[in-house]
C-alpha cells in the first residue's frame, strides 16, 4: 500500500467543506441556469455558500463553493437542479 | 548558567520564557496558576514579548492557542486535572492538525470524588490524544524539558505535554540551572510554518473520506514515532549547549548487574533513587529505571534495560480502571513473550496518597514475596 501524498496539517482548497476525489463537494443534485433571463439576481443573497455571482453575462455558478442545497432553484425562476453525484465512490 | 532557587511552576514559566513563546492562553486552575501568574508577570514587566489571551475556559485557552500556532506563532499554555480533561477535544485536533504547541500540566487527581492533590490521573487520560508527553522528576527536569519540548514539537510538527506534579513540583522550592537566553535561543530558532496564509488561503481541518484520513493517521503516527530518536539526540545536544544532565527517553540508576528494577515516572523518581542508594548499602542488587518519554513509548529501549532482570517493580501514580497502572500495562505489553520475570504493576499514592521511601521498599518487598502475582496491580496505601 502506497502512502498517499497529502499536506501536513489536513486542509483542503479554499472554500472546500471537504476533502474528496475531486477535491470539493459531495452533492447530488447540481443548480442549471436554464432560462438566464429568468433569473432574479437576488438570488445571489440566499445562495449560503456564495457560489453565486454576476458578472456581465448574469449570474453564474461557482461548482467549487456549491453544494447542491437547491435553495436557488427554490427561490428563483430559471434554475433548476439536476441530479448528479460527485462523492466519493463506495458502499453507503 | 544561573543557579537559582524556584519552584516548578516559576521553571515551567522561567522555560516558556527562555523559549521566548509568542502567544500564552490561560484559564486559571489550581496547581498550574502559579507558572501562568509568572508568565504573566514577565510580560507585564516587559521581560516578555508575548500576547497573553484571557480566555473563559481551558477549552477556550487551547483552541486560542492552536489558532496562534496556526497562525505561525510560538505558543504555550499550562494546566492540570479537570483543566486538561475540558481541553481533550482540542487536544486531539491540535495533535491532527500537527500544531507544535507546547503545554504543562502540574499533575492532579480528577474528580469524582473531588481531590486537588497529585497523581498522573490527568496526563494518563490523554494517552491516545497524539501528543508527546515527557515527565518530569524535579524542578531542573521542568526546565529541561520545556526548553527542549520546543525544539521536538516544531521539528515533528506535534504537541508536546510537559509533565510535572502539582504541589510537589509546582509549589516546592528547588535549585535549578538556568541557561543563558541568547543560548536557548539560538538552540531555538523560529522557524515558523503557517498552516493560515493570506496569500495562500487554504481549508484547514477539512471533512475527510475514509479513503485519506487513515493516510493522515499513519503520518501522525509515524511523527509521534520519530519522536524515539528525536528525544534523546535533543537531549544530547541541550547537555553539550548548556552542560545540563537531562536524560533520553529513559535513564537507568544502578542497572547494571540489578535483579530488581524499580520503572517509574515523575516525582516518584526521586523517592526510587534515595530507596535504591539505601538498599546498594545493604548489598542489595538493585536499580531504577527513570521514564521520561511517555509517549511515544520507548518498548525497545525498555526491554535492554529490563530483560535481564528478575523482578521489576512498576509504580504508577494513575489508575486505568479495569486493567491497571498504564506504565504497568505497557512495560508489560513491551516485555510480552520476553523473558519470565516477575513484573508487579503497584498503584500508588494516589489523590496526593503517601509514596515515600518505606512506602516504596514495601511494594519492593511485596514484588520480591511469593503472593506477588505477576499479572496483576497491587493497589498500596488502602
Amino acid at each position: 500500500m502506497a502512502l498517499k501524498n497529502l499536506p501536513i496539517v489536513p486542509s483542503g482548497d479554499p472554500g472546500a467543506l471537504a476533502e474528496a476525489a475531486n477535491a470539493g463537494l459531495q452533492r447530488i443534485n447540481r443548480p442549471e441556469i436554464i432560462e438566464p433571463e429568468k433569473v432574479n439576481p437576488v438570488v445571489i443573497l440566499y445562495c449560503p455558500d456564495g457560489a453565486l455571482s454576476m458578472d456581465e453575462s448574469g449570474i453564474v455558478i461557482n461548482y467549487k463553493l456549491c453544494k447542491g442545497c437547491g435553495i436557488c432553484a427554490k427561490e428563483s425562476e430559471g434554475i433548476v437542479m439536476v441530479p448528479e453525484y460527485t462523492g466519493p465512490k463506495g458502499i453507503f | 548558567m544561573n543557579k537559582v532557587l524556584i519552584t516548578g511552576s516559576e521553571a515551567a514559566a522561567l522555560g516558556a520564557k527562555l523559549a521566548n513563546i509568542e502567544v500564552l492562553g490561560y484559564y486559571p486552575i489550581t496547581p498550574a496558576f502559579p507558572a501562568m501568574e509568572r508568565l504573566s508577570k514577565y510580560i507585564e514587566d516587559g521581560e516578555l514579548n508575548c500576547k497573553f489571551i484571557r480566555v473563559e475556559s481551558d477549552h477556550s485557552a487551547l483552541a486560542a492557542v492552536l489558532g496562534a500556532s496556526l497562525a505561525g506563532a510560538r505558543s504555550y499554555t499550562v494546566t492540570n486535572s479537570q483543566g486538561l480533561l475540558l481541553m481533550t477535544e482540542v487536544a486531539y485536533h491540535a495533535a491532527g492538525l500537527r500544531q507544535p504547541i507546547v503545554m504543562g500540566v502540574a499533575n492532579r487527581a480528577l474528580s469524582a470524588p473531588h481531590s486537588r492533590f497529585p497523581e498522573h490521573g490527568d496526563a494518563i487520560s490523554q494517552a491516545a490524544s497524539g501528543w508527546i508527553q515527557l515527565f518530569c522528576e524535579n524542578n531542573q527536569d521542568i526546565m529541561d524539558n520545556t526548553i527542549q519540548a520546543f525544539r521536538i514539537a516544531e521539528e515533528l510538527r506535534t504537541p508536546v505535554m510537559v509533565n510535572y506534579e502539582g504541589y510537589i513540583q509546582s509549589h516546592t522550592l528547588e535549585e535549578v540551572f538556568v541557561p543563558d537566553q541568547e543560548k536557548v535561543t539560538a538552540f531555538l530558532p523560529l522557524n515558523r510554518q503557517p498552516a493560515l496564509d493570506i496569500n495562500n488561503p487554504r481549508g484547514v481541518n477539512t471533512v475527510t473520506g475514509p479513503e485519506f484520513y487513515t493516510d493522515y493517521k499513519y503520518k501522525q503516527n509515524e511523527a509521534v514515532l520519530q519522536a524515539l530518536t528525536l528525544i534523546p539526540s535533543v537531549a544530547a545536544e541541550y547537555n553539550k549547549e548548556f552542560g545540563g544532565k537531562s536524560c533520553g527517553l529513559l535513564e537507568s540508576y544502578r542497572m547494571e548487574d540489578a535483579e530488581h528494577a524499580i520503572v517509574a515516572m515523575g516525582s516518584i523518581v526521586s523517592t526510587s533513587r534515595l530507596l535504591v542508594d539505601e538498599l546498594r548499602k545493604q548489598g542489595k542488587k538493585i536499580g531504577l529505571v527513570k521514564v521520561k518519554a511517555w509517549r511515544p513509548f520507548p518498548a525497545k529501549e525498555i526491554f535492554e534495560l529490563l530483560h535481564n532482570v528478575r523482578y521489576v517493580t512498576v509504580l504508577d501514580k494513575n489508575i486505568v480502571f479495569g486493567v491497571g497502572g498504564a506504565l504497568a500495562s505497557d512495560i508489560k505489553a513491551a516485555l510480552y513473550g520476553k523473558g519470565n520475570m516477575v513484573i508487579n504493576g503497584v498503584i500508588i499514592g494516589l489523590g496526593g496518597g503517601k509514596c515515600g521511601v518505606s512506602e516504596i521498599k514495601e511494594t519492593v518487598d511485596h514484588t520480591e514475596s511469593s503472593d506477588s502475582d505477576k499479572n496483576r496491580s497491587e493497589w498500596f496505601g488502602l
